[in-house]
């Protein structure tokens, strides 16, 4: 295949590069920032910064506030079952983690 | 188009109460939910069960689907009778609406149409609004990769499906192609945010970013634990026993050449630092040994292993007193 001046699009990697303001992760992740308030009077997201004019949220906050948005919205659950669910789908995830160090996957 | 049996994806019966949908529909959407269900055909199943629920929740489309009679099978072929919803009154000024807008099935929407598109801007600015500027919406996508790229930094010709309404008002997909450069270093779950790649902006306003959502093609070697990996070595015994150097593969491509010490037991980990994914602070390569016992076929084989018998008073169950 020849292809000629392709003009890659450089991508920038968001959880390590990337600080976003209230106003930019309501964009990014489709929500409210009220329900963003709420979230991190929660404990479910944890900026940097005093007040929500100052708040500087971490790059994994996307995926954090993507997913809390979809449980919110599809399954009806309110703010402290969304933390509670929010906190056991960590559990599962550092689960699986062990589970790949220890080499229990699917080896049949 | 095939016909497709609400009540059956929901499990209940058809004469069941607004109660029993709701409760039945919670319990699948829970179970099929796709951040909760890794399973494949998860997101399909939690969509099917939305988008009955959308039906069956709302009395209106419940009674009009109901009166199509109830010899509907399953995926048997199916063309809406002419004229089926005469005489039904939809209060939220026709059909559509719901909560899973444009991932209706064919189906869905030659019964009751479809949703609402959602605008480019946010919150369905109309022409009114003119003079006003709004940055276009942040689109997300994900994409697979390989483990070599993450290493090494590629360069990808990706094909996004994007639904977009035509001038007809259907939905068609249409493949958008984007030549995007991977960098080095970049994890299964991290998103890669592409500047103005996302919807029309308006006035203004600039377009919106993509995101793409980045994981792995399951690789056959290797197992990924953010920016560690992990290899399994198999060695035959006497290697395990006497020591030896093998060539251990790094997903970048290389070759590395790795010392076995005397005396390796079956399950050890060994460290190789800083070659796992790269990074400011890479990530480590671990190595972890399995010992491979060749199997005895023939009689010179059969003899190695009793001499090897012979020449050890090894007895591996003490612990099980056998």
């Amino acid at each position: 295949m020849t292809k000629t001046n392709i003009t890659w699009i450089e991508g920038t990697i968001v959880e390590n590069e990337i600080h976003m303001s209230i106003v930019e992760l309501s964009q990014a992740a489709s929500t409210s920032e009220e329900l963003i308030m709420a979230w991190v009077t929660e404990g479910v997201l944890s900026p940097t910064g005093s007040s929500p004019q100052d708040w500087r949220f971490g790059g994994d906050s996307l995926s954090r506030t993507k997913t809390a948005v979809r449980l919110s919205r599809d399954l009806e659950i309110n703010t402290p079952g969304l933390a509670l669910a929010l906190q056991l789908l960590d559990q599962i995830s550092d689960l699986r983690a062990q589970l790949v160090r220890i080499g229990n996957s699917s080896k049949d | 188009m095939k016909f497709k049996d609400y009540y059956e994806t929901l499990g209940v019966a058809r004469g069941a109460t607004e109660a029993d949908i709701k409760s039945a529909y919670r319990k699948l959407a829970r179970k099929y939910h796709p951040d909760v269900n890794t399973e494949k055909d998860a997101e399909e199943r939690f969509k099917e069960v939305g988008e009955a629920y959308a039906v069956l929740k709302d009395t209106e489309k419940r009674a009009a689907y109901d009166q199509m009679g109830s010899n509907w099978k399953s995926g048997q072929d199916f063309t809406p009778p002419p004229n089926w919803n005469e005489g039904f009154e939809f209060s939220d000024g026709g059909f559509g609406g719901g909560a899973y807008e444009g991932d209706q099935s064919e189906f869905f929407e030659s019964l009751f149409g479809r949703g609402k598109h959602r605008q480019g801007g946010r919150g369905g600015h109309s022409r009114q609004d003119q003079g006003m500027h709004f940055k276009g919406q942040d689109h997300h996508a994900k994409i697979l990769i390989d483990l070599a790229d993450a290493y090494n930094g590629a360069k990808r010709t990706i094909a996004l499906h994007m639904p977009t309404l035509d001038a007809s008002g259907h939905v068609t997909t249409q493949e958008r192609k984007l030549d995007v450069s991977i960098p080095k270093g970049i994890k299964a779950g991290q998103n890669l945010r592409l500047s103005g790649q996302g919807g029309p902006g308006m006035g203004e306003g600039g377009a919106g970013d993509l995101y793409l959502e980045i994981d792995f093609h399951p690789n056959p070697l290797y197992r990924v634990d953010g920016k560690d990996i992990y290899l399994d070595l198999p060695l035959a015994p006497w290697e395990a026993a006497l020591g030896t150097t093998v060539k251990v593969p790094t997903p970048a491509g290389t070759t590395l050449e790795l010392t076995i010490p005397a005396n390796t037991i079956a399950g050890r980990k060994m460290r190789l630092k800083g070659k796992g994914i790269p990074s400011k602070e890479p990530g480590d390569l671990y190595v972890i040994t399995m010992i491979a016992t060749p199997p005895a076929d023939t009689d010179a084989q059969k003899e190695a292993y009793q001499a090897f018998g012979k020449a050890f008073e090894f007895n591996p169950r003490t612990h099980l007193k056998g």
